[in-house]
């Protein structure tokens, strides 16, 4: 190619950043209806608890019955804070020890089991059906002073550890900490804190 | 091209990799520094959240971490997967091993308690014939404490205690509250000193190698940050034998690369720093590289008390405090007690108990939280534990990481002189709180597992024998001039004092020695 057809050739083809500039000079025609935001929305959204329920699987109908009393007569509504049943605790506990090691589903498993049977050694029937003074002879093993070694008596153990899983997942809940903040007092500290993501 | 080659490669970017950085690249030396973890962003990589927005209510993901006692569902991705890089043990005799990667390391999260070591450990041995005296005293490391004291501004109160050095703080002369003055005084019929919590005060949120040390490495323009680089082994040129660099893998591909230094200085964390070499096959013609694993056992809420004057709300603002009792038990030789060294505590007289120490529910149960909130004291007993060769972590060959890299197996358990010890701290504990007037709601003297209080000390000590240590009085290893290891593993005994102020202060002088050594031409 001759020099002088080079330079020519040059100048008829544009650099791709003048066009570019070529196509942002062109008038764009202009849409129907209001300007577009140049933002993206954010969109406010519910959280799942909010519209459905939980859907417990993992203990039976008698084990399940006898958390739900346990968990009420441990942490019950008082004095318009919610207790335990309003936190969904039984429901959210069915959830957390089906998803734990063998032997956390098998201390609560047996652990419902053994308040059931205790019941009904007790008063001839299971544990869902005794009053607060019948249910206190079956809890007694909650009396005794704490250890850092766990009770050797599976029901002891159990009750232990279910006493403070149920107050900790009422304590933690939405319904709870949301009364709490409804009511003046703001939310619970703790409530809130920093979440580290996963590191990349 | 011929390979770059640096004059010092640092594993590791926590208390002891940073001070080295600090320390190497302020007298001039070309440093890289390999990270196993990412750089984080305190802004970015954490996100104000509500317990009950957590998926499992703050419990944690059961079985994730089980190991880590101090992980909770907000903080679990700061730790180390266990399942990434697992160890193995006796199921019977577990050992919490508790790691963090990232630039910074664990001290962008420990408690940030600050104090020295005294000769009662340093020449531990001369007092009560056990084990080994360190190759230093005291006077030798403390003109390095008097310098890393105010880069991490230590906050403390002078009391000329022979067993807790005093040092170079800024003083916290501030009065006791009420209810110290009361323990205070009923201690001093066991021989206890309360004093105020030494504590690095730091800048901003943290007081990490992350903002105290590597910032000022890197404006020397002479230190290279690696991110994501997993040292598998420290590599010997076969002429001099000397140690040439490392092998290395890309955390996010696994690709292998490898890093070439005149001189290496590991700083990985003690047990990372022992696996590392143990992998690599190389310092330990002694035999005891491994061995002597050691810490401080803790037992939280060792005692908790209720102060019946502070009932009710009756205490009100200022009458509770916290405060440290530095070890009391044998310093004088002619204490006879059934176990050798001693103890110490971090207690607090202004908290609330945990329900699960009432025998009460519903109702019953929070009157009487109400009753007592506030107005609790509870302790946490840190003891020394005794150095011992049985006490150990090898390779287990069957298991490796996601890497590919061989991980740690653990041999370690307490003995009587640990269970002696917790058991006077306790009953020693509760008679100074009766002494008080208190009233004792618990009492424990059963200990943590070993390394639940993430001081993980020796496996690789120092001394001035190479056949029954390591190192030598530089941090240098006794075969292998250029190799220098900075972390708690070149401890030779731990006391009852947190390690970092030591950790700091030992990496400072070894830094400044391979300095001059590496100018004289002999490294």
């Amino acid at each position: 190619m001759k020099r002088r057809r080079f330079f020519q050739t040059l100048a008829a083809v544009p650099a791709a950043g003048a066009l570019v500039a070529q196509q942002e000079q062109r008038p764009a025609a202009t849409p129907p209806g209001p300007a577009a935001s140049t933002e993206l929305p954010k969109l406010d959204t519910a959280p799942a608890d909010a519209a459905a329920e939980m859907v417990p699987h993992f203990f039976d109908a008698p084990q399940f019955a006898a958390l739900r009393k346990l968990s009420d007569i441990l942490q019950p509504s008082l004095n318009g804070v919610p207790g335990a049943l309003d936190a969904k605790a039984p429901e959210f506990l069915d959830f957390l020890i089906g998803d734990s090691p063998a032997d956390r589903k098998q201390l609560y498993r047996s652990g419902l089991d053994a308040l059931n049977a205790s019941a009904k050694a007790h008063f001839n029937k299971p544990f869902p059906e005794l009053d607060a003074t019948q249910a206190a002879t079956v809890l007694a093993p909650l009396r005794e002073p704490w250890t850092y070694d766990a009770p050797s008596d599976p029901l002891a153990r159990f009750l232990r550890a279910a006493k403070q899983d149920i107050r900790t997942a009422t304590a933690n809940s939405r319904e709870f900490n949301l009364a709490g903040a409804a009511g003046g007092g703001g939310r619970r500290f703790g409530a809130q804190s920093l979440y580290w993501l996963p590191l990349d | 091209m011929a390979a770059l080659q640096y004059d010092v490669l640092i594993i590791g970017s926590g208390a002891s990799g940073g001070m080295a950085a600090h320390t190497l690249t302020k007298l001039g030396l070309n440093c890289v520094m390999l990270d196993a973890g990412p750089q984080v962003d305190f802004q970015k990589d954490r996100v104000l959240k509500a317990v009950y927005d957590l998926p499992y209510r703050g419990f944690g993901k059961p079985g994730r971490l089980p190991h880590v006692l101090q992980a909770n569902e907000f903080n679990a991705n700061q730790w180390v997967d266990e399942q990434q890089v697992p160890y193995t043990h006796d199921p019977k005799e577990p050992y919490n091993w508790v790691r963090v990667r990232m630039i910074g390391g664990k001290s962008n999260f420990w408690a940030r308690m600050s104090f020295r070591l005294s000769d009662y450990e340093f020449k531990g041995k001369d007092y009560d014939g056990f084990g080994e005296n360190w190759p230093i005293s005291h006077a030798d490391l403390a003109p390095y404490y008097s310098q890393v004291e105010p880069i991490f501004r230590v906050t403390g109160r002078k009391e000329g205690l022979a067993q807790l050095p005093d040092g170079n703080f800024i003083e916290d002369n501030s009065p006791d509250s009420p209810a110290v003055q009361k323990f205070a005084a009923a201690g001093k019929a066991v021989g206890m000193t309360v004093t105020k919590m030494r504590r690095a005060a730091g800048s901003g949120q943290l007081a990490s190698s992350f903002n105290l040390l590597l910032p000022d490495a890197m404006a020397t323009g002479k230190l290279t940050l690696v991110t994501n680089a997993v040292v598998r082994e420290i590599t010997i040129d076969k002429n001099s034998g000397k140690v040439n660099g490392a092998h290395f893998h890309d955390r996010h591909s696994g690709r292998e690369l490898h890093v070439n230094a005149r001189a290496v200085v590991l700083g990985a964390s003690c047990l990372e720093s022992t696996r590392v070499l143990l992998n690599s096959g190389i310092a330990n013609s002694s035999g005891v590289l491994g061995h002597y694993l050691h810490d401080q056992f803790y037992i939280s809420n060792s005692v908790v008390a209720i102060l019946p004057e502070a009932r009710d709300g009756k205490g009100g603002r200022g009458f509770g405090g916290g405060g440290y009792i530095p070890r009391f038990r044998n310093l004088a030789k002619s204490e006879k007690h059934n176990f050798l060294r001693g103890y110490a505590f971090d207690f607090n007289t202004a908290g609330t108990p945990d329900a699960k120490y009432f025998g009460a529910w519903g109702e019953e149960l929070q009157k009487t939280l109400e009753s007592v909130r506030g107005a609790a004291f509870s302790a946490t007993a840190m003891g020394e534990v005794l150095p011992r060769y049985e006490n150990h972590v090898s390779i287990d060959k069957n298991v490796v990481d996601a890497w590919g890299i061989p991980v740690l197996n653990f041999q370690c358990r307490y003995g009587e002189n640990e269970f002696n010890m917790a058991k006077d701290a306790v009953d020693t504990l509760a008679e100074v709180c009766h002494g008080a007037g208190w009233e004792v709601l618990h009492k424990n003297p059963k200990m943590f597992p070993p390394g639940y209080s993430i001081h993980e000390l020796g496996t690789c000590r120092m001394g001035d024998n190479p056949k029954t240590s390591v190192l030598n009085q530089w941090n240098q290893s006794h075969d292998i001039k250029n190799l220098f290891v900075v972390d708690g593993s070149s401890f030779v005994t731990g006391g009852s004092q947190n390690p970092t102020m030591t950790i700091l202060s030992l990496s400072m002088r070894a830094s400044e020695y391979l300095a001059g050594q590496m100018r004289a031409g002999n490294v």
